[in-house]
């Protein structure tokens, strides 16, 4: 009976220990995406992005995303990447007007990806 | 991943409910929490395994989630007495010295042919040959014989009524017709068909009858010969 007791306990304190990782993980890691494409916003509503900008975002991306991997479906890093790539190919022909939308929906995704994995009533039905 | 728990434990419980209302004929040698275990186990395993797009960690998650429920569920069952008797059910006597207990039957989703083919599985052909019968809470069958329970037995019984109707093939396969039974059972004091709960008979002409809410008689035919 007590190895029962010590068995439920230590599951327990590992899901919950992994529950409360990933969701501060995952969290941190689109609060940082946000604020890197909060600049790239700014910076091409102003004009002033580089290509060079895009791939040092996409970097910062390909960087993060290996280890959302363990923490999402990969699906949902594969429409991130797939909106990316489009935003990062605009500003390399210098279309920052189709930029934008693109970026704005990145920033959208940051925003609801995590709130989607989060504990909540409607998530969990 | 505390999604995935909580997700797990719904499904889990939502599970057993439904296992448990089937009742026994549903489970077969299993209490219904280790069938539901074995039943979401197998897709938790697979389904992160083939598809690519799930991380492996969900799969893991919900395993260690229903090991956790599991270990729940096997604490309850050793120190709770009523509650395993919520989880896992408890036996029910489903023929006893009066007869077959038609409410404990229709509890678990079983009709009379069920009993007789589970009486006839551990070696009892005769519904008179045995004094208890009972489906486990794991739905195994136990039955208690009578001491010349063999005796009982010469000759292969074959239902003739069955919860109200005539089986017609065994009808004619004793080579009499439904008027020479319903005959021996006016006979017997029982005026409607339906009252029946079960009637059999075997090839020596010896009639098991038992009527809705009375307890079993059993009488001769007195056939002449032996019949099968």
């Amino acid at each position: 009976m007590i190895r029962t007791i010590v068995s439920i306990f230590i599951t327990l304190a590992l899901i919950l220990g992994v529950s409360t990782y990933e969701s501060q993980r995952v969290q941190s890691t689109f609060d940082e995406f946000d604020k890197v494409l909060a600049s790239l916003y700014e910076k091409t509503e102003n004009g002033e992005v580089t290509y060079e900008d895009g791939t040092a975002t996409e970097a910062f991306w390909e960087n993060k995303k290996n280890t959302l991997h363990v923490w999402l479906p990969h699906t949902s890093i594969l429409e991130i990447d797939y909106q990316l790539y489009e935003a990062v190919g605009y500003l390399y022909v210098r279309d920052y007007k189709s930029a934008l939308p693109k970026i704005e929906i990145l920033r959208g995704m940051c925003k609801n990806i995590p709130q989607s994995y989060r504990f909540s009533l409607e998530n969990v039905f | 991943m505390a999604l995935i728990f909580i997700r797990t434990a719904i499904i889990f419980i939502a599970t057993l409910v439904v296992m448990r209302l089937m009742g026994k004929r549903q489970i077969g040698e299993m209490q219904p929490y280790e069938l539901v275990i074995t039943l979401i186990i197998a897709d938790l395993a697979c389904i992160p395994m083939a598809d690519n797009s799930i991380p492996l960690l969900y799969g893991v998650i919900a395993i260690l989630s229903v090991y956790f429920l599991h270990q729940i569920i096997c604490l309850i069952d050793l120190n709770f007495p009523w509650a395993k008797s919520i989880v896992s059910g408890i036996p029910s006597i489903v023929l006893n010295k009066n007869g077959i207990d038609d409410t404990q039957l229709k509890k678990n989703n079983l009709d009379v042919s069920d009993l007789i083919e589970s009486l006839r599985v551990e070696g009892y052909f005769a519904l008179d040959s045995v004094d208890y019968a009972l489906y486990e809470a794991e739905g195994t069958f136990s039955a208690l014989p009578k001491r010349n329970y063999m005796e009982l037995q010469q000759s292969l019984p074959i239902i003739l009524v069955d919860e109200g109707k005539f089986d017609e093939k065994n009808v004619v396969y004793t080579g009499h017709d439904k008027e020479y039974f319903l005959d021996v059972l006016k006979h017997h004091g029982c005026v409607e068909l339906k009252k029946v709960l079960v009637m059999t008979v075997d090839g020596n002409g010896k009639v098991y009858l038992q009527q809705k809410g009375k307890k079993y008689e059993t009488f001769s035919l007195n056939w002449e010969k032996q019949l099968w």
